[in-house]
C-alpha cells in the first residue's frame, strides 16, 4: 500500500516542489493539497492521509494550530512542519502541538530521509488508520 | 474678527461699582470679561469655563479672596490660572507674602492705575493663550508620532510578509530542487556536482540574508506564538550577527499579551540591543522581562559599555544626536501608559521600561 501525503502550503510553488520531491518515491503519493489550515483540516478528515506536510505561516490559522487540531483527532498520523522559520523555540511549540519533526524550507534536503525515518523501517505498514482510496483532493 | 482666540477673564468683587470700573479698564483688551459678585459665584464660573486670569478683591464677605485662591489652587485643573489680587486694605508685606504663597501672580493696591492693570492682565492673557496653543500642538504632535509608529510597524509587517510570501517560496522550491539533484550526484560529473554544491550554499546564504531582513522588519513568531519566543529568537540572531553575548531571562508566566503591547515591547528590546551594538562598545547585554507587580511588566536591558554621552552631567538621552531611538521608546510607552527609566554611567547603561498590562500575570500551573 502506498503512503498517502496531504500537503499544506499557501504557495503553489512550494506545493509543486513538494510534489516533485515526494513523488520521486514510487511508494508515495499526494492524496490532497490545501492552501490554508481550515481547508487542510477538512481534507484531513475526509482523506485520512498517512503523513501531513504542513506550512507554518499561512492565512487564517497557522500550521501549529492546524497540527494541534489534527493530532487531537488522529494522534498517530505523523505531521511534518515545513517552515522558513525553523528555530528551537518554534520546534518546542511544534512538538507540543503533536508535530513529529520540523524541516527548514531553506534546507529541505533532509526532508525525504526524515519522512522515511518517521514511517519506520521499509516495508512496515504506515502508522495511520483509514485505508479508503483517496482521490486527488484539491482545495484553496 | 481677530485671528487669536479670546480668553476668559474673571473679575470677582462684592461691590458692583468696582466690577464696572474693572470692566471699563479691561474692555480695551477685547477679551471675554466675566463678573462674579462673590467667591461662590466665582467658583461656579471656574468650574464651567476655562479661565485665564482671575482678578479678585481680597476682602469679601463669606469667602474672602485668600480662601478662594486656596480653593482654586487645590484643584489640579486650575493650577495654571493667573490670580491677581486687588486690595484697599491688607497692604503689609506679610499680606503680600500671603497672597504670593497662595499662588498669586500679583498684588495690586487701590487706587488702581488703569494702564498698569490693563498691561498686567494683557501679559497673563497672552501667556494663557500661548500655553493653550502649545498644549494643542503638543497633543497633535503626540498623536502624530503615535500614528507614525503604528504605521511604521504596519509597514514593516507588510514588507516582511511580502518577502515571506514572494521570495520565501522561491527559495524553498530552489532548495528542494537542489536536494533532488543532489540525490543524483552519481550521474553527474564531478564538476557539475561541485557547481551544484556551490548552488546549494548560495541558496542557503540567500535564504539566511532574506530571513534576517524579514525578521528585523517584523518577527514572524511574534504574531504566531508570542513575545517571549520572538525575543529569544531575535536575541539569538543578534548575538550571532554582532558578537555581543546576550543573556536572556524571561518569566514564562507573562504568556500572551495584547498585540500592541507585544510589538511595542519587542521594538523596545530591539532598539536597546541596537544601541548596545552601535554606541555602547559592550561585549555583553542582558534582557530581563518579568512582572514587577500584578499588572506591571518590567523590561530591562543592561550592558557593560561606556555609558551614554552626557551633557552638563545629564545623560543626553533625549538629545537629537542619539537618533529617534529613545524618544521613540518613550512615545511607545506613553501610548501604553508606561514609563522609561535610563541609568547610565561609565560602567554601562540600564534601560528599564515599565509597561502596564490589563490582565494579572499569574504563575503557570
Amino acid at each position: 500500500m502506498r503512503t498517502r501525503f496531504l500537503i499544506v502550503d499557501d504557495s503553489e510553488l512550494v506545493r509543486k516542489s513538494l510534489r516533485t520531491v515526494l513523488q520521486a518515491n514510487p511508494d508515495w503519493e499526494i492524496c490532497g493539497e490545501a492552501a490554508d489550515g481550515e481547508a487542510a483540516l477538512k481534507l484531513f478528515s475526509e482523506l485520512h492521509p498517512n503523513v501531513v506536510i504542513l506550512d507554518f505561516q499561512m492565512p487564517g490559522i497557522n500550521g501549529i494550530e492546524t497540527a494541534r487540531r489534527m493530532s487531537a483527532v488522529a494522534p498517530a498520523v505523523p505531521i511534518v512542519l515545513f517552515t522558513q522559520h525553523a528555530s528551537p523555540d518554534l520546534e518546542r511549540h511544534a512538538r507540543e502541538a503533536g508535530i513529529r519533526s520540523v524541516v527548514s524550507k531553506t534546507n529541505a534536503f533532509p526532508m525525504v530521509g526524515m519522512i522515511e525515518a518517521l514511517l519506520g523501517p521499509a516495508g512496515s505498514e504506515p502508522a495511520a488508520e483509514g485505508s479508503a482510496d483517496c482521490g486527488k483532493g484539491q482545495t484553496g | 474678527m481677530r485671528e487669536q482666540e479670546k480668553v476668559n477673564i474673571l473679575m470677582v468683587d462684592d461691590q458692583p461699582g468696582k466690577l464696572l470700573t474693572y470692566e471699563a479698564i479691561l474692555n480695551e483688551l477685547d477679551e471675554n470679561l466675566i463678573k462674579a459678585r462673590s467667591g461662590k459665584e466665582a467658583l461656579d464660573h471656574l468650574l464651567r469655563t476655562d479661565i485665564a486670569v482671575v482678578l479678585m478683591d481680597v476682602s469679601m464677605p463669606e469667602l474672602d479672596g485668600f480662601q478662594l485662591a486656596d480653593m482654586i489652587r487645590q484643584h489640579p485643573r486650575f493650577q495654571k490660572i493667573a490670580i491677581i489680587f486687588i486690595s484697599a486694605v491688607h497692604l503689609t508685606d506679610l499680606d503680600r507674602l500671603n497672597a504670593y504663597q497662595r499662588g498669586a501672580v500679583d498684588y495690586i493696591s487701590v487706587p488702581v492705575v488703569p494702564e498698569l492693570l490693563r498691561a498686567k492682565v494683557r501679559v497673563f492673557a497672552d501667556l494663557h493663550r500661548k500655553t493653550q496653543q502649545l498644549e494643542t500642538l503638543n497633543r497633535d504632535l503626540r498623536s502624530l508620532s503615535a500614528r507614525l509608529l503604528a504605521m511604521q510597524d504596519e509597514e514593516r509587517r507588510r514588507i516582511a510578509r511580502d518577502l515571506h510570501d514572494s521570495i520565501g517560496p522561491l527559495i524553498a522550491a530552489l532548495s528542494m530542487n537542489n536536494g533532488m539533484l543532489a540525490q543524483q550526484t552519481k550521474k553527474l560529473g564531478p564538476e557539475v556536482a561541485d557547481v551544484l554544491q556551490q548552488n546549494n550554499q548560495l541558496v542557503e546564504q540567500l535564504s539566511k540574508d532574506i530571513r534576517t531582513i524579514s525578521h528585523l522588519l517584523h518577527p514572524p513568531l511574534l504574531d504566531e506564538i508570542g513575545l517571549l519566543p520572538a525575543i529569544k529568537m531575535f536575541a539569538e540572531g543578534f548575538a550571532e550577527r554582532s558578537s555581543v553575548k546576550v543573556d536572556v531571562e524571561l518569566s514564562p508566566e507573562i504568556g500572551r499579551l495584547p498585540p500592541n503591547v507585544e510589538i511595542s515591547v519587542f521594538r523596545i528590546v530591539q532598539e536597546c540591543l541596537t544601541n548596545v551594538y552601535r554606541h555602547s562598545g559592550s561585549k555583553t547585554a542582558s534582557i530581563k522581562i518579568a512582572p514587577s507587580q500584578e499588572k506591571l511588566l518590567t523590561v530591562q536591558v543592561r550592558d557593560e559599555g561606556k555609558g551614554m554621552p552626557r551633557t552638563n552631567g545629564v545623560p543626553a538621552s533625549a538629545a537629537s544626536n542619539h537618533g529617534v531611538g529613545l524618544s521613540g521608546m518613550r512615545e511607545r510607552l506613553r501610548e501604553l501608559g508606561g514609563t522609561l527609566e535610563i541609568k547610565s554611567s561609565e560602567n554601562g547603561t540600564t534601560v528599564i521600561a515599565a509597561v502596564p498590562v490589563a490582565k494579572p500575570m499569574v504563575k503557570n500551573v
